[in-house]
C-alpha cells in the first residue's frame, strides 16, 4: 500500500512540475503577445529609426520676388561630399580622386576617411561640375547629395532688407530671418538600409521622402526703384564724403518700394568670419535706429497746428533769428532772422521760430495728440526684426523749451522708417498706413496663401489738411529750400532737414544729419523718397544741398521708368514787334494776335510798350502798352 | 512492485514491452531542422562578414546536428538501467570538467568567463555536461532511497551535490546555467518527493544567496537595473535588451518573413545563439514563436508521459529530469530575449547554435527515449 501511495504522489508530483511549467509557457506568451501586438508600433518604429540611414534631400527655400517677379533670392544647386568610412573599400583610390577633383590635401581627406565615424563630410557647396566628376567615379563609400544655396541675383541690392541664410539655409536676419517660417521648406529623405556600422544591406535599398519646397513670396519691393534709390546713395556718398548715405521709397499705402543704405554689402559673398563687421553692415538702421528728424518733422508741426486750427493762410509770424521761451533763447537757423512771414513763407524759410509758436500755442496735448497719431512713440509694425519705437519725451515731463524744440524737430528721435510713413499719411489725405514688405505668399503648388491688404492705422488728419499741406511742401520745392530736389516736369513736394548729432548725450559738432523728405507727384501723391546723408564732411550739410538733389534724382528716374506724363510748358516766342506811332485800338488787335495779353494805359497813338520793340518774349505774356493822350484828358 | 520487474529477454520481447516514442523524434527532429535554418538565417550575415562565409555557423550546426542524432540513436539502443551504475561516473565526469575549465590554459575564455574546453573537433561547454550528469546521478539516487526522501537526511546527498556544482558553475561565471541547474536540482527534489516545507527552507537562504550575488558583483547590479528600465541606458547595459525587444517587436503576429530579419545585421547580439527566439519572434512573428513554445511543450508533456509509463523509478525520474532540464531551460531563455527576467546568457535548447548543448540535450531524449522502449506494456497500463 506505501509503495502505491508513494507512486500515486509521484504522480502528482509529476504533474505538478507539468502544470507549473505550463503555466509558466503561458505567461511567456502573454507577455510575447504584449510585445509583438501591444507594443508592435513603438518597437517596430524605434527599430526602423535604427535600420536605415537617412540622407537628407534639402527643400529649395521659397524664391523672394519683387512686386514684378524679378528675382531677388532664388536658389543654386549645390552638392556636399561626404563618406562613409565602413564602406570604402579603394582607400588609396577614393583619396586620390577626392584630393585632386575638390583640391584638397591628400593627408587631410586620409585623414577624414580613416574615422571611426559612420559618416564624415568632405566639402559643401560643391558646383554640379565638380560633383559630376565624383558622381562618375562610383567609388564605394563615397556620397554626394544634392542640396541648395541661396544665390542673390543682385548681389548687394537690398541686402540690409533681405538678409542671409546660414549655411544650412536657415534664415538668419532681415526677411530671410523674420519669414523663415514660409521660405524654409521641408527637408525630405533618402533611406538606405545599412547594418549597425553603416554598411549598406539588401542590395542597398534605398526609399525617398520627397523634400517640399518653401513658400515663394512677392514683396512690395521694386527692382528698378530700388537700384534707383542704391545708385543715389553710392553717388551721393562719394560726393559728400558721407559716414553712410540712405533711401526710403515708400507708395501710398504702406508698400514700401525701395529701402537701401551705403555702406552695404555683397549677399553672395558674406563675411561670416568677421562677426561684428557682419553685424554692423547687416542692421537694416532704417528701421532699428533713431535720429532727429530736425526741419522735416516740421510737417508734422504744421499738421497738427493746420488741424488743431492755431494757423491758417492769414497767419502772421515775426522772427528776429531767435524766440525766447521761459526765460531760454532759442535761435533760428537764421541768425539775422526772417522778418514778418505768412505760414507758407515760413515753411518755405523752414524758420524755426514760426515752428516753435505753433507748438506752443497748440500745447502739448493736442501736438502730442496729432504726433501719435502720426504713429510717432510706437513702433510702425512693418514686417521686420529689430523695430525701434523712436524716442519721444514722455508727455507729463514736456516744458514749454522742450515742446518749442519738438516743434522744429529736435528732442525727439524717430525711425527714418516712422518718418517717411508719417510723411505718406500728412500727404494721401490723412491716413496713416502700416508698412510693409510682404505683398504675397505662393505655395510651392501656386495657391495664393497670404495677399497683404494695405492697413490704416490711423487718421491723423484730414484730406483738407492734407491737401493744404501739399501746397504748402510744394512752395518749398518750387521757392523754398528744397528747390534743388526739383523734376523737370513734376511737380514734386517735400521738406528738407538738417540735425546736429548727438555724441553721449552732448552736439557733436561737425556731424550732421541732413535729410529730404518729399512727394510727387505732389497733387495726387504715388511715392514719397527719403533721402538721408550722414555725416557729410566739409561744409555742405544743409539737407537741401546734400539730400535733396538726390531725391530729385530718384524721383526723376521713377518717373522715367513709369513713364510719367511731365508737364514741360512748351514755350513760344515772338519777338515784340514795333507798336509805336499805331493808333492804340490797332496795336492791341495787332498783339493779341500774337497770342500776348495786353494791358493798356491811356489812349490814341502808341508812345510806349513794356517790353520795348525787338524783345524776345514768351507767347502769352502780359504787354502793358501805353497812350500818347491822357485817360484823364 | 513491478516497477522492479528486470526482464532478462529483453530484446526479444521489446515489442510487448514498448515501442519508440515517434513524437518525441518527430518533434526533437523538427526543432533540430528548424535550428538549422534559424541559425542560417540569424547569422549568415555575420559568418560573411566576419568569417567570409555565410555558412559558417551552419556548418557547425549541421555537425551537431548530426552528432547530436547519432548520440540519441546509441542512446536510445543504450539500455538505460546501466546508467544506474554509472551514476558516480557521471557525477565524477560532470565535476572534472567544471574543474578543468576554471584551470586558465585549459578553460576556454571567452566574452568574460571561462566555461568551454577545446577538444579540437569540438568546444565543449562542461556546463551543459554536469546538468545532464546530476539529472542521472540525481535519478538513481531518489531511485535508490526513494524512501528516505522525506527527511532532511535523505534529500541532503542531492542538495550537497548541487550545490557543489552550482558553486562551479558560478566561478566561471555563468550565473544563467547555475540559475538553471538550481531549478533543476529543486525540480528533481520535488518530483522526488521531498517535503513543501523542505523546500521553503531550502528556497529561502537560496534567495537570499542570489541577492548577495547580484549585491557583491556590480556587472549583475547593472544589469538588473538594465532589465527594470533598459531605455535608461540604450547604448550600454540596455543594449541587448532593447534590440531583442526591436527584433521581437518588430515580427508583430506574422513576422516579416523567413530570412528578412533586419536587426540580424549585426543590431542583435548573439543572434544566432542565445538570442536566436528574438530573431524566431522577427521573422515569424507572435505566430511562430507560438508554434514553437506549443512545439516545446509538446515535447516535455511526451518527457513527462515516458516518466509517468516507465517501468521503474530510475526512469521515471530520468525522463522527468529532461522534462525539467527542457522546460526549465526554453523558459529562462525566452524570459531573458523577451525582458521578463534579467539578460543572461543561455541557449535555447535544440535551436540555437552550439554543438556541446546540441549533443547533450540529444542524449538526454535519447536516454528518455530508452526508457520508453523498455516500460513495460502492463507497467502503462497500471500507470
Amino acid at each position: 500500500m506505501q509503495e502505491n501511495n508513494s507512486i500515486t504522489k509521484l504522480r502528482k508530483r509529476l504533474l505538478i512540475v507539468f502544470i507549473s511549467i505550463t503555466f509558466l509557457f503561458c505567461l511567456l506568451g502573454v507577455r510575447l503577445f504584449y510585445l509583438q501586438i501591444i507594443e508592435y508600433d513603438f518597437l517596430s518604429s524605434k527599430a526602423t529609426n535604427q535600420w536605415y540611414r537617412e540622407l537628407p534631400l534639402t527643400a529649395p527655400r521659397g524664391i523672394i520676388y519683387d512686386d514684378k517677379g524679378e528675382v531677388l533670392a532664388g536658389n543654386q544647386s549645390v552638392y556636399t561630399v561626404y563618406v562613409r568610412p565602413n564602406a570604402v573599400t579603394e582607400k588609396t583610390r577614393v583619396t586620390e580622386l577626392l584630393s585632386s577633383v575638390l583640391g584638397l590635401k591628400a593627408d587631410t581627406v586620409s585623414e577624414k576617411i580613416s574615422q571611426k565615424r559612420s559618416e564624415v563630410t568632405i566639402a559643401r557647396n560643391i558646383s554640379p561640375e565638380t560633383a559630376k566628376k565624383i558622381i562618375h567615379a562610383d567609388e564605394k563609400g563615397v556620397y554626394c547629395s544634392s542640396g541648395y544655396k541661396r544665390f542673390y541675383p543682385r548681389g548687394n541690392m537690398l541686402s540690409k532688407v533681405l538678409g542671409f541664410t546660414n549655411v544650412d539655409n536657415v534664415g538668419q536676419n532681415g526677411l530671410e530671418g523674420y519669414y523663415d517660417k514660409y521660405l524654409s521648406g521641408t527637408d525630405g529623405y533618402a533611406y538606405t538600409e545599412t547594418d549597425i556600422a553603416g554598411r549598406e544591406v539588401n542590395d542597398g535599398s534605398t526609399k525617398y521622402v520627397p523634400a517640399i519646397s518653401g513658400c515663394d513670396m512677392s514683396l512690395t519691393i521694386n527692382a528698378n526703384i530700388q537700384s534707383f534709390a542704391e545708385s543715389a546713395i553710392v553717388e551721393a556718398s562719394l560726393e559728400w564724403g558721407a559716414k553712410s548715405c540712405s533711401a526710403i521709397v515708400m507708395d501710398m499705402t504702406g508698400g514700401i518700394k525701395a529701402m537701401a543704405s551705403y555702406p552695404s554689402y555683397d549677399l553672395n559673398d558674406i563675411p561670416r568670419d568677421d562677426i561684428d563687421l557682419l553685424n554692423m553692415l547687416s542692421k537694416n538702421q532704417l528701421i532699428t535706429d533713431v535720429y532727429e528728424p530736425g526741419s522735416t518733422f516740421k510737417i508734422f508741426t504744421t499738421s497738427a497746428g493746420l488741424t488743431h486750427g492755431v494757423c491758417s493762410d492769414s497767419s502772421r509770424y515775426y522772427c528776429s533769428g531767435k524766440h525766447v521761451v521761459d526765460g531760454q533763447r532759442i535761435k533760428c537757423w537764421r541768425t539775422i532772422g526772417h522778418g514778418s512771414q505768412s505760414l507758407a513763407e515760413g515753411v518755405k524759410n523752414s524758420c524755426n521760430v514760426v515752428f516753435m509758436n505753433l507748438a506752443l500755442s497748440m500745447g502739448k496735448k493736442k501736438f502730442y495728440d496729432t504726433l501719435s497719431a502720426f504713429g510717432f512713440g510706437a513702433k510702425t509694425g512693418v514686417d521686420f526684426f529689430g523695430e525701434s519705437a523712436g524716442i519721444m519725451m514722455k508727455e507729463e515731463n514736456i516744458k514749454n523749451v522742450d515742446l518749442a524744440r519738438i516743434g522744429f524737430g529736435q528732442a525727439v528721435a524717430v525711425t527714418p522708417l516712422q518718418l517717411i510713413n508719417g510723411v505718406c499719411s500728412a500727404v494721401n489725405g490723412g491716413k496713416l498706413y502700416e508698412p510693409y514688405f510682404l505683398s504675397a505668399v505662393k505655395s510651392p503648388e501656386g495657391n495664393v496663401i497670404y495677399n497683404h491688404e494695405p492697413k490704416i492705422k490711423s487718421n491723423p488728419i484730414t484730406e483738407d489738411v492734407s491737401a493744404k499741406l501739399r501746397e504748402l511742401l510744394v512752395g518749398v520745392v518750387e521757392e523754398g529750400g528744397g528747390s534743388k530736389a526739383k523734376v523737370e516736369g513734376i511737380k514734386v513736394g517735400g521738406k528738407t532737414g538738417t540735425a546736429q548729432k548727438y555724441e553721449n548725450g552732448s552736439i557733436a559738432s561737425g556731424k550732421y544729419v541732413s535729410s529730404f523728405v518729399g512727394f510727387a507727384p505732389a497733387d495726387n501723391p504715388k511715392y514719397a523718397v527719403l533721402f538721408i546723408v550722414d555725416e557729410p564732411s566739409g561744409y555742405t550739410y544743409y539737407g537741401s544741398l546734400t539730400a535733396a538733389p538726390y531725391a530729385g534724382k530718384i524721383i526723376s528716374r521713377i518717373a522715367d521708368y513709369e513713364k510719367w506724363e511731365r508737364r514741360i510748358e512748351q514755350a513760344e516766342y515772338v519777338d515784340m514787334p514795333d507798336v509805336t506811332g499805331l493808333d492804340m485800338t490797332e496795336a492791341v488787335a495787332l498783339l493779341e494776335k500774337l497770342g500776348l495779353k495786353v494791358e493798356t494805359v491811356g489812349w490814341g497813338e502808341v508812345q510806349s510798350t513794356t517790353p520795348p520793340y525787338g524783345e524776345r518774349i514768351r507767347i502769352g505774356e502780359v504787354i502793358l502798352v501805353r497812350g500818347k493822350e491822357d485817360d484823364n484828358s | 512492485m513491478l516497477l522492479s520487474v528486470k526482464s532478462k529477454n529483453f530484446s526479444a520481447r521489446i515489442d510487448r514491452y514498448g515501442r519508440v516514442d515517434f513524437p518525441l523524434f518527430a518533434v526533437t527532429s523538427g526543432l533540430l531542422l528548424f535550428g538549422i535554418l534559424m541559425v542560417y538565417s540569424a547569422s549568415s550575415y555575420n559568418a560573411e562578414i566576419n568569417y567570409g562565409n555565410e555558412f559558417f555557423f551552419v556548418y557547425k550546426q549541421v555537425f551537431g546536428v548530426i552528432a547530436g542524432i547519432a548520440v540519441m540513436l546509441v542512446m536510445t539502443f543504450f539500455d538505460y538501467r546501466k546508467l544506474i551504475k554509472a551514476r558516480y561516473i557521471a557525477l565524477g565526469v560532470s565535476i572534472l570538467l567544471l574543474v578543468l575549465v576554471l584551470i586558465p590554459g585549459i578553460g576556454v575564455e571567452n566574452y568574460g568567463a571561462r566555461r568551454w574546453l577545446n577538444l579540437g573537433f569540438i568546444t565543449l561547454q562542461a556546463s551543459e555536461v554536469a546538468k545532464l550528469g546530476y539529472v542521472i546521478f540525481a535519478s538513481a539516487y531518489t531511485s535508490k532511497n526513494y524512501k528516505k526522501m522525506t527527511t532532511i537526511r535523505g534529500i541532503l546527498p542531492l542538495i550537497a551535490v548541487g550545490g557543489i556544482i552550482c558553486i562551479l558553475t558560478l566561478l566561471e561565471p555563468s550565473m544563467s546555467v547555475t540559475m538553471c541547474i538550481a531549478f533543476v536540482i529543486i525540480a528533481m527534489l520535488v518530483i522526488g518527493g521531498m517535503r513543501f516545507r523542505h523546500l521553503i527552507c531550502m528556497i529561502l537562504p537560496l534567495a537570499l544567496a542570489v541577492i548577495l550575488l547580484i549585491i557583491i558583483e556590480p556587472y549583475r547590479m547593472n544589469r538588473l537595473m538594465a532589465f527594470l528600465d533598459p531605455w535608461a541606458s540604450p547604448l550600454e547595459e540596455g543594449y541587448q535588451l532593447l534590440q531583442s525587444f526591436y527584433a521581437i517587436g518588430s515580427g508583430g503576429f506574422f513576422g516579416v518573413g523567413l530570412f528578412n530579419s533586419r536587426q540580424k545585421f549585426l543590431f542583435l547580439p548573439f543572434a544566432e545563439s542565445d538570442f536566436i527566439f528574438s530573431v524566431i519572434g522577427e521573422e515569424l512573428g507572435l505566430l511562430g514563436c507560438l508554434c514553437v513554445i506549443l512545439a516545446f511543450c509538446f515535447m516535455i508533456y511526451r518527457l513527462v508521459t515516458i516518466a509517468r509509463q516507465a517501468s521503474d523509478r530510475f526512469g521515471c525520474y530520468l525522463a522527468s529530469g529532461m522534462a525539467v532540464l527542457v522546460g526549465v531551460q526554453v523558459l529562462i531563455n525566452i524570459a531573458v530575449v523577451t525582458g521578463s527576467i534579467p539578460p543572461t546568457g543561455i541557449p535555447l535548447p535544440f535551436v540555437s547554435s552550439g554543438s556541446s548543448a546540441i549533443i547533450v540535450f540529444c542524449a538526454g531524449i535519447g536516454i528518455s527515449e530508452s526508457v520508453r522502449l523498455r516500460s513495460h506494456a502492463s507497467v502503462r497500463a497500471l500507470l
